[in-house]
């Protein structure tokens, strides 16, 4: 009690000396002498906004409560009588009285170093505030490195946290510790240099980048894209076989760990002649081997749309729908003469199917593959590119849960049934019998786009995951292709040229040849 | 020990009311009524919403600051932020991928599952220009806007006219509640 009043004491005396000495020589402008970046960990735009001080000996910057409010989307109050202004920061209230140094958090008083000002035309407000009286009463984490002005707000939930090398005896591991495990891609197509996208994944890219690896790896260099996470590793030229896998879980905090093998071959060195054309091989267990090795007798070909549903309409009156239909019916006529394979529409005319429907008739023609066509569509005539999409794996709690329930209740109706059979009894939400076959999935979605790449000259959109309702409930691996955008002038043309239809025909069967025969070798 | 702070709180107040005169005498300053610039006088309450918008480009979305008025109540500041939304960006670089003719008619707050339902009018899939991206961004601006500005929702349903829907333009499927965090 003692402290505390002692503690009221000198600060009411400091608030009293501290109104004088302000109120004598207070300026009416401060000056504007460097910028602060503030970077935003949900997703708002790095921003750079004006730090001004009060004197020229002063070591004190302040922040205009404009700036200060919209950073942290404080409710402002005024009351210009008292002068007084109010912020209201998450749960909390911050009361400032112009030429004092006492900020009232919640009715509760906190001294600052310097007073709040108003000049300019502004309410300006002491940085310390920021790091001093906000910082450790907000929820999210606030850093302000003052030497090189930057101020960060929030922390990015990184799921992909670190790279180790381990070297082994056959060659050198490179390790990724994620928080979970997350779907991946491997690409070996450019020689000396692995890709990795991690779908999903969150990194700090200046945390993957290693200027020089060890053992068989040289740079390393990551990226993060909007959805997901690339990894990009320069390897020795003497590295022939590679290896991709998550490690079992070896306990602790959750967290697994990707594991990248390269082997070196039996050759010391390769001549650069031969090595420019020569990619690593990927070396697959037996399981994965079987599971990817996709052999092709039936393909599905879904065309987007149909009957009242037009899909994307263009200025012009191109209707997504039919491009769509021609499209696929130009894909099915080439796939049995090129691929010699057999193929199901789901639908051949101006109509609706449901979107059941159509999965039904892939299933029920025990479909290897299924492929929907679409178009794309924008409010702007700027965008444009091709794109291929597959099913996100649903795994929400509640769809985990949702199903074990069921399956409870069926071992309930059932208490005849032994384990074994109880085991078969499993049933799956209808939403995640895709989730099987996400790994082809992905595998095909990415074959496609690259030899799309390869065949088409628009702008590469990539390969993305999404909740797609048309692939919910296939049992076998699915994509959607947007073939370019019906709402792009130039696009809309090509669309409706034969010669760029055929190209897009062309990717889709090299891929499909590609998935046929990659792991088939 | 009691007497000490009963004169510390004393001093307290004598400071403040001595550093108002001398503030209230100053010159110099804004007058008495006037307003800083940056700083309204707010007649009601306002609350500065950050609203996400897709750019042009249809890349990714781009994060608008705005000071909106709103009402009390949970379910009114949903409201205020989805129409705020539905007015569109403020910027030249950002499209809205919401009809402009979409209008929430109700919002439930179920807390319990900390699901919020979204009921719109027939506008938001009648009116829908289509296009896979098109509708990839008029959930994800919804939703990163919701998640956003309200941590406390987890899930949100969408409904058109009362009643569920496969899908808004023929592409996601949104007949169940979507995750907040698979959207960010």
């Amino acid at each position: 009690m003692e402290i505390i009043s002692r503690y009221t004491a000198a600060l009411a005396l400091i608030a009293l000396l501290a109104a004088v000495p302000a109120a004598a020589q207070e300026p009416d402008r401060l000056e504007a002498v460097r910028t602060l970046g503030v970077i935003y960990a949900d997703g708002r735009n790095a921003e750079d906004i004006d730090l001004y001080r009060a004197e020229e000996s002063s070591e004190e910057h302040y922040i205009t409560a404009y700036d200060l409010a919209r950073i942290f989307k404080a409710t402002k109050f005024w009351n210009p009588d008292l002068r007084k202004l109010s912020l209201r920061i998450g749960i909390r209230r911050y009361l400032f009285t112009i030429d004092t140094r006492v900020v009232m958090v919640d009715g509760e008083p906190v001294l600052m170093r310097t007073p709040v000002h108003y000049a300019n035309g502004a309410v300006m407000i002491p940085l310390e505030f920021v790091s001093n009286v906000l910082a450790p009463r907000l929820r999210e984490q606030l850093e302000l490195d003052e030497e090189h002005g930057v101020l960060t707000i929030g922390s990015p939930d990184y799921n992909v946290l670190r790279l180790e090398f381990v070297e082994g005896e056959k060659g050198t591991r490179a390790e990724i510790i994620l928080t979970e495990e997350l779907l991946y891609h491997i690409d070996s197509e450019t020689p000396g240099i692995l890709r990795l996208k991690i779908y999903g994944g969150k990194l700090n890219p200046l945390k993957f980048t290693v200027p020089r690896g060890e053992g068989l790896f040289n740079r390393v260099r990551a990226e993060q894209t909007e959805h997901d996470a690339y990894i990009f590793f320069d390897v020795e030229k003497t590295a022939e076989r590679f290896r991709v896998e998550f490690e079992p879980a070896a306990g602790g905090r959750g967290e697994r760990t990707l594991v990248i093998s390269l082997e070196e071959g039996d050759l010391p060195e390769i001549p650069d002649v031969e090595y420019a054309g020569r990619r690593m091989t990927e070396i697959l267990d037996d399981e994965a081997r079987e599971r990817r090795a996709g052999s092709i007798a039936v393909v599905a070909i879904d065309p987007g749309h149909g009957g009242i549903d037009n899909g994307k309409v263009s200025e012009n009156g191109v209707r997504e729908k039919d491009v769509n239909l021609e499209l696929s019916m130009m894909l099915r006529s080439r796939l049995v003469s090129e691929l010699g394979v057999e193929v199901v529409l789901t639908r051949q005319e101006d109509v609706l199917v449901p979107f059941d429907q159509r999965v039904e008739t892939a299933n029920r023609a025990g479909a290897d593959v299924f492929i929907s066509m679409h178009c794309n569509g924008w409010f702007h005539p700027d965008a444009g590119g091709f794109e291929t999409l597959f099913l996100s794996p649903a795994r929400t709690e509640d769809e985990m849960r949702i199903a074990s329930d069921e399956n409870a209740s069926l071992r309930f109706e059932n208490p005849e049934l032994d384990p074994e059979e109880l085991a078969e009894l499993d049933f799956i939400l209808w939403d995640m019998v895709q989730n099987e076959f996400i790994t082809e999935s992905s595998e095909l979605a990415e074959l496609v786009q690259r030899e799309l790449s390869k065949t088409i000259e628009i702008r590469n959109r990539g390969v993305k995951q999404a909740g797609l309702r048309v692939l919910k409930g296939l049992h076998m691996p699915g994509i959607l292709v947007e073939a370019a955008f019906l709402s792009n002038p130039d696009e809309e043309r090509l669309l409706l040229d034969d010669r760029f239809r055929n190209q897009i025909v062309d990717g889709i069967i090299e891929a499909l040849r590609r998935y046929q025969t990659k792991f088939g070798e | 020990m009691h007497i000490g702070r009963t004169i510390a709180i004393v001093l307290v107040i004598l400071a403040i009311v001595i550093a108002g005169i001398v503030l209230l005498d100053r010159r110099g300053g804004p007058e008495r009524g006037e307003e800083p610039a940056g700083v309204q006088i707010v007649p009601e309450e306002t609350r500065t919403v950050t609203l996400y918008f897709p750019d042009r480009q249809a890349e990714s979305l781009v994060a608008e600051a705005r000071e909106i008025a709103v009402r009390d109540g949970f379910e009114n500041q949903v409201k205020a932020v989805v129409h705020a939304l539905i007015d569109g960006p403020s910027s030249d670089g950002a499209v809205n991928a919401l009809p402009p003719r979409a209008a929430v008619v109700q919002v439930f707050w179920v807390e319990e599952r900390q699901t919020l339902f979204l009921d719109f009018n027939a506008a938001l899939v009648s009116d829908h220009s289509g296009g896979s991206t098109g509708e990839y961004f008029t959930i994800a601006m919804l939703l990163r806007t919701i998640g956003e500005n309200f941590p406390a929702v987890r899930r949100v349903q969408f409904l058109v006219e009362g009643s569920p829907v496969e899908t808004i333009a023929g592409h996601y499927a949104v007949d169940e509640p979507l995750d907040v965090m698979t959207w960010r």
